[in-house]
């Protein structure tokens, strides 16, 4: 392992679990220190999900949304993959001085208004102010406490042969909204982040069938990058079919400029589910019946067949090949 | 090498380009090719659109394997 | 498969019933294209197909990553480069290992961005110009802009190759190639045929699924025939011609020169550099960089996988010391790579 952090280190694969395993667990390790998205605590009868999450994002302002946005989205969906109902979060500020307190108030109008969808309150804050150049504008970080629905128990670990792997809408609008609005590559588009909070889409699909096996939102490392941790965590194979998975033409149109794969572009309110393959229609239904799960689509199934902890793609042609493993920063092949 | 990226003309100005692939835009360069007009389809790498592009990817394939089978039928060398 | 042209293909080479043929791809994309689509996998046991030295970060030597370092540390200048280098190993260090000591290392999609970021740049802006034929075009079109456009601190560091010595070099490695696309888009089919009247078959071929495959069942098809022999398998995209334009503008602005091909050493006249009339937009003499001796790792096998002489699983280092986290040579690095594909597909 390296001797410094490198940006790899925070894209969300490898890299970033290596750090996690070798700084963070060695040190902190307790019976309920957890690398998933949320820590389960009990209390009393309840189980409370808590879980805590830093935004940095370069532009602030994006296509579809903001940080402040993003911050609140992030945290609740983390909740929500527990199976928890989100119920309160505090919000912490690290601001640049000099950041316009017009755009200040706007990250906070949209931090209201997504906390209001979700049906979550903000209850606590704190704000620091650091001098010029010490960060990038504003920093957000998001903690949040959600109640486990009683019965409800999804993990990365329990996906099962035969589960049907569902996405809930076509995958890596935010990774390209975000490369857009960085006007690194010169490239226009109509794209607009998938930034959204997914509570309501989980409530819905634990009704249909309380025994989803998985709930994960994919993120940082897009979808492919989930579908590698589960298939290790679960111990199991993948095997989705390319044609069958989600891409807006836009998104595909500047993944074909920069050779990249929509595969690993960021999503930030896209969930991947694995459920019992009887119940898939219906879940499906459940799920394209609300805003944010219309393109709701199945892309393959776990296979027992499969080596365990790999992820295998039915290609255009016909024939099965891996998935190519994420490996970390996310690199524009041109020449 | 030289990832390509076959995409539709949509206005030509001075030497560049805009040009559409599924939506996604961008300025290239036109100063390889001579009298491109808005709807011509051209391949474009690094920013460059190195050639015009006649047909569809299935339609040429369909010529080249005829070309092969039945080589009396056609002029494709 | 909804695309009949791709089935007709792939019915044709599964019924390929001849001697065994070995088949090599020199574009990276290529390789990338086989692999992404597993083309491999469903080829009878009787076609092999190899990947020979097409991608542009896989043959650049060594040497060349510590060049640029040198610039960027030791000259303060701003270094901009297509994404696909910046992980290469140096002697010493990557690109992206450089950039956290301080190295100002930006990604640009396009030679003539790079000119762009010069232009709002008081320091140097050196591009590093890797690429073959195709990309070569563009790096010229910036040289000839910032001189029209007096565009002072924009120099090229060039390693330039261009295929037609390659394919000399790697003579007797393959029954056919399959020509690059892109590569013949700009400099014609003549090179080609000329490989055929000494005894050399291939055929240029295109990018998609259906191009693929079918320049795959024109090789077959061919091949039983005997005789040497040219298709062109890409023509709504390569003329006979090639790009005339683009021929004009890379005679205009370079020379040829020799080069080395990590893996393959120097191959004469291999190469292009800046001609002598740009000489002060080349960074090599405008920095007076030192010679770089490059140190690649000795137990990095990339040069015989780029002749197509080792499998990358018969090397040492595959897949342990060497995995595209933690490259060691520079095919793991390239998602082009032999390496990284045969690491990625699980290939063996």
């Amino acid at each position: 392992m390296e001797r410094t952090v490198l940006l790899a280190h925070g894209g969300g694969g490898v890299q970033t679990q290596q750090l996690i395993d070798r700084v963070f667990k060695a040190h902190f390790a307790n019976p309920y220190f957890t690398a998933d998205d949320a820590a389960v605590l009990p209390m009393g009868k309840e189980r409370l999900a808590f879980s805590t999450d830093g935004f940095i994002v370069s532009p602030p302002f994006f296509p579809g949304g903001n940080i402040g946005k993003l911050s609140i989205c992030g945290t609740v969906n983390d909740l929500a993959c527990m199976g928890a109902e989100p119920l309160w979060l505090s919000c912490a500020f690290v601001l640049e001085e000099g950041f316009a307190l017009e755009d200040l108030e706007r990250i906070a109008q949209a931090m209201a208004e997504t906390a209001k969808e979700a049906g979550v309150a903000l209850v606590a804050g704190d704000t620091k102010v650091a001098s010029k150049g010490q960060v990038d504008k504003v920093f957000i970080t998001t903690s949040g406490i959600g109640r486990i629905l009683p019965g409800i128990a999804t993990s990365g670990a329990k996906a099962c042969d035969g589960d049907a792997i569902l996405v809930t809408g076509d995958i890596g609008r935010h990774g390209a909204a975000i490369l857009l609005a960085r006007e690194e590559f010169g490239i226009e588009a109509q794209v607009t982040s998938d930034c959204a909070p997914l509570w309501h889409l989980v409530e819905a699909s634990l009704k249909t069938c309380p025994d989803i096996h998985v709930i994960r939102d994919a993120t940082r490392g897009g979808v492919g990058t989930v579908l590698y941790e589960i298939a290790g965590q679960s111990q199991v194979g993948i095997e989705i079919t390319q044609e069958d998975i989600p891409v807006d033409p836009q998104v595909r149109g500047i993944c074909n400029m920069l050779g990249l794969d929509p595969l690993y572009l960021a999503c930030e309110g896209r969930l991947v589910l694995m459920v019992p393959k009887e119940h898939a229609q219906d879940i499906l239904k459940s799920l394209q019946a609300l805003p944010h799960g219309q393109g709701a689509k199945c892309i393959g199934y776990v296979n027992a067949h499969l080596k365990p902890g790999s992820v295998v793609v039915e290609t255009a042609i016909g024939a099965k090949t891996l998935l190519p493993r994420p490996t970390g920063e996310l690199l524009p092949r041109i020449c | 090498m030289c990832v390509g990226l076959s995409a539709k003309v949509v206005r030509v100005d001075r030497g560049t380009a805009l040009i559409d692939a599924d939506g996604a835009r961008r300025e290239v360069s036109s100063q390889l090719l001579s009298d491109l007009e808005p709807g011509d389809y051209v391949m474009v790498h690094a920013g460059i659109a190195i050639a015009k592009i006649s047909e569809s990817d299935t339609e040429e394939s369909s010529h080249v394997l005829a070309g092969i089978l039945n080589p009396k039928d056609n002029q494709l060398s | 498969m909804q695309d009949d042209v791709a089935s007709k293909a792939l019915s044709l080479l599964k019924a390929y019933a001849g001697p065994p043929l070995k088949i090599m791809e020199v574009c990276g994309t290529h390789t990338h294209e086989i692999f992404r689509l597993g083309i491999r996998q469903v080829l009878p046991a009787s076609l092999t197909l190899i990947s020979g030295p097409g991608c542009p970060v896989c043959v650049t030597p060594v040497s060349y990553i510590d060049e640029a370092i040198y610039l960027a540390l030791e000259k303060d200048v701003v270094l901009t480069t297509f994404g696909d280098l910046l992980r290469v190993p140096g002697s010493e260090m990557s690109l992206a290992q450089a950039r956290q000591k301080g190295a100002q290392v930006r990604m640009v999609y396009s030679p003539l961005d790079a000119l762009d970021i010069a232009r709002q740049e008081e320091r140097e802006v050196v591009f590093l110009s890797v690429g073959f034929e195709t990309t070569v075009p563009g790096e010229c079109l910036a040289v000839q802009e910032a001189e029209k456009r007096g565009i002072a601190n924009f120099s090229l560091l060039c390693a330039n190759k261009t295929m037609p010595r390659a394919y000399e070099a790697l003579e007797g490695s393959a029954d056919a190639f399959l020509y690059p696309g892109h590569v013949v888009a700009i400099s014609g089919t003549q090179t080609c045929k000329a490989l055929k009247d000494k005894g050399v078959s291939g055929v240029v071929c295109g990018f998609t699924a259906a191009e693929i495959l079918t320049a795959l069942a024109c090789i077959v098809h061919e091949s039983e025939k005997g005789e040497p022999f040219f298709v062109n398998g890409y023509p709504r995209v390569v003329k006979d011609e090639g790009n005339p334009s683009a021929q004009q503008l890379i005679a205009d602005t370079m020379e040829s020169c020799d080069a080395e091909w990590r893996g393959l050493g120097v191959i004469e006249g291999s190469g292009l550099r800046l001609a002598k009339k740009f000489s002060a937009r080349d960074a090599r003499l405008r920095f007076a960089i030192p010679p770089q001796s490059g140190k690649p790792n000795p137990h990095c096998r990339c040069g015989e996988v780029l002749k197509g002489e080792c499998l990358p699983t018969d090397c040492g280092v595959f897949g342990r010391a060497c995995t595209p986290t933690h490259p060691v040579g520079a095919c793991m690095v390239s998602s082009e790579g032999t390496c990284a594909a045969y690491f990625q597909y699980g290939q063996s």
